[in-house]
């Protein structure tokens, strides 16, 4: 690539770099500011002070501030951080791998499907602990994402935007029912299992972060390595190859990865929509189309937006709260609109 | 226009009945009478038949009623798995049809091959519809309907008013409620009460709150929803009414777990659906401010039989453990 690249696109490619490194820092303070504000405001109002002193003190010191504090909000926050960037992330792979502007792990009903795993795995099995269940929205994720990628690629046409989608519909429709399902079965367990119909961040601690986190983490680090395959990628399935790329491998990998990080963030959070599929577009109007960028944006602006969701929720919704995934898809259903009207979003 | 059509058919019916018979049919005909039957439904319009029904298809806690006055419905529809439902698990059900085990769904056509001649199930003022017909239901399971007259007593305001409504219907189907081992519930019941009100009046000042602990909030029970909170009420238990029930579904304040300490009653009831005698250590193990309850981390909880009773036995039963609970209770574990 290097060798064609024109001096003017190569000029273009290096100006960018200089702007969107200082523009990495820039995201990563204001997440920074998020999480505060994220352990500072919630469905209690709580001094700063008082928040800055459990903060200091590290350790709950039984009073219901520092439990609050430490214990829910700071947990909470760490895990809207993982789940966010996870969620971010396997929405700019899955656009990526597929060249598919709508593909989504909330649109193509990956995220409904682990959802329906882990409800399945909770009732009819009595599986109880993440650490176990989570394997169960492992294997949700990837029958959804093969089920979905295989019903849309059939025909002539191959897979296509508006294929994927629909079929991704019908999967969320069927998943979320099979939920709805066994919810409805389980009048006692309604108030219990309502969680796993709408995505949510409250009532999740340190033994939900502890459990998910490493897949996260893992999960996280390998897509960094998917930016120049996914480059690769976007000029055609024939280019790739061109460029001794096995198309095949690189595109079953990339659909692990995001197996695992719609999966861990499902079987933390229950399935949340909208993130996944706009903040790529975002990082993408920010950035150009070089993955190399777009997915380190996406790691970073996802959990900046669910971050903020889950704090206006907290706020507006107290003495209780909102879930997080209602918000998201009140304030992201008008900005992905916005988007598919004006930012050209056919150029994945 | 649909209510005075169906005002009119229920008059223009009536008056064709009253014709046939000796006089017109008043609420609860007496026993085996193979008479005109009328009983006046929930929903204040008066059904007859031509005579007492015989084959009754009930919903779970209705069935429960009925036949703690000795009437057997040939069928019955639940909402849960009979194993599991308070109503039913306790029964002999031997011979009796189970219609459905799960809302909203009930076999309309094994229910019609029964051949009933009356349907039962509460009424709900609020959905202007009966048990197992409400909007949400699948479509099919409303043609139960047209199957026989349905009715039932009222939910609203009182578990004794609704156990009493049932005595009436059971009354106008011949039951004997006067025999001794049917009266032996209600004699039960009243004895509960008055433990109860002595109880509760031995301590002054407690109050007690009525909670349901969920995943990702804290459900605070709102009295005016609850019959049988109302009745707890009305018998001198301060059972605190939660100042901000959700305006979407005011069955319930909804509070964040980061709130969960906004009240701080005495003593927990726990919702009876989810209560088990570990779940306040498991919940206090699993949510960090479960215990900033004061009643919860003293251990003070006790199960509340929430929105299913229909019996006298039932309440009785129920009402002990909570007069228990009471005595039990340090009326200065909460604020």
């Amino acid at each position: 690539m290097r060798t064609t690249a024109t001096r003017a696109t190569a000029d273009r490619t290096a100006r960018r770099a200089t702007a969107l490194a200082p523009g990495l820092v820039v995201l990563c303070a204001a997440l920074a500011f998020v999480a505060f504000l994220s352990v500072t405001l919630g469905s209690r109002s709580i001094g700063l002070a008082e928040v800055l002193a459990a903060l200091g003190s590290l350790q709950s010191d039984g009073t219901i501030t520092s439990t609050v504090t430490l214990d829910l909000r700071v947990p909470r926050t760490l895990l809207g951080i993982l789940a966010g960037a996870a969620l971010g992330v396997a929405g700019a792979v899955l656009q990526g791998v597929t060249r598919n502007p709508l593909a989504d792990a909330g649109i193509m009903g990956v995220n409904q499907a682990a959802a329906a795993f882990v409800v399945f795995a909770i009732t009819v099995l009595g599986v109880r602990g993440v650490g176990v269940y989570v394997w169960f929205a492992f294997a949700g994720a990837i029958l959804a994402i093969v089920l979905v990628y295989a019903t849309a690629s059939l025909g002539r046409e191959g897979a296509t935007p508006v294929k994927l989608a629909l079929a991704g519909a019908a999967a969320t429709a069927g998943f979320g029912s099979v939920t709805t399902g066994i919810v409805m079965t389980n009048v006692d367990a309604l108030n219990e299992l309502r969680f796993w119909q709408v995505g949510s961040l409250a009532g999740r601690y340190a033994p939900i972060l502890v459990g998910v986190a490493p897949f996260l983490i893992v999960g996280l680090v390998a897509s960094l390595a998917f930016g120049r395959v996914l480059n690769g990628l976007a000029l055609g399935d024939d280019t790739a190859r061109g460029l001794g790329q096995r198309v095949g491998r690189t595109r079953a990998a990339a659909f692990a990865v995001v197996a695992v990080l719609a999966g861990a963030a499902t079987a933390a959070c229950g399935p949340i929509v909208f993130v996944g599929l706009v903040v790529p577009h975002v990082a993408r109007f920010l950035c150009g189309p070089d993955y190399r960028w777009i997915l380190p944006y996406s790691m970073l602006l996802a959990p900046l937006v669910l971050l903020l969701a889950d704090v206006l929720g907290r706020v507006v919704g107290a003495p209780g709260e909102l879930q997080v995934g209602v918000v998201l898809g009140v304030l992201g259903a008008p900005v992905f609109v916005g988007i598919v009207r004006y930012a050209r979003l056919a150029e994945v | 226009m649909r209510v005075w059509r169906s005002l009119l058919a229920a008059a223009a019916l009536s008056a064709v009945l009253a014709g046939c018979g000796a006089e017109a049919p008043s609420s609860g005909t007496p026993a085996g009478s193979s008479g005109p039957w009328s009983f006046t439904d929930g929903s204040g319009q008066v059904v007859t038949a031509e005579r007492t029904p015989t084959r009754i298809i009930a919903h779970a806690g209705e069935a429960n009623a009925l036949m703690s006055f000795g009437i057997r419905p040939v069928g019955i529809y639940a909402d849960e798995p009979v194993a599991t439902d308070p109503n039913l698990k306790d029964l002999d059900l031997d011979g009796i049809e189970i219609l459905g085990e799960e809302w909203g769904k009930i076999d309309v056509e094994k229910a019609a091959s029964l051949r009933p001649d009356l349907i039962v199930g509460d009424w709900w003022p609020a959905e202007k519809a009966h048990s197992g017909l409400e909007e949400g239901v699948d479509e099919k399971s409303k043609k139960l309907a047209e199957l026989a007259p349905v009715v039932g007593v009222s939910q609203g305001k009182s578990i004794v008013e609704l156990a009493e409504g049932y005595e009436d219907l059971a009354v106008s189907l011949g039951a004997k409620v006067d025999d001794p081992r049917i009266a032996a519930n209600k004699q039960r019941f009243d004895e509960a009460v008055a433990r109860f009100k002595a109880a509760v009046a031995a301590k002054p000042g407690l109050t007690v709150l009525a909670m349901s602990p969920a995943d990702d909030q804290v459900y605070v029970a709102n009295p005016e929803y609850a019959p049988e909170l109302l009745d707890l009420q009305s018998w001198g238990l301060q059972v605190i009414n939660p100042d901000s029930p959700d305006p979407a579904f005011p069955y319930w304040e909804n509070l964040s777990w980061e709130n969960a300490d906004k009240y701080q009653p005495d003593v927990i009831l726990w919702d009876g659906r989810s209560f088990t005698p570990t779940a306040n250590a498991e919940w206090g193990a699993k949510q960090p401010t479960w215990f900033q309850i004061q009643a919860a981390r003293a251990g003070s909880v006790v199960a509340w039989p929430a929105y299913w009773l229909h019996t006298y036995g039932d309440f009785a039963t129920e009402l002990d453990l909570l007069t228990a609970a009471v005595e039990a209770a340090d009326a200065n574990i909460g604020a």
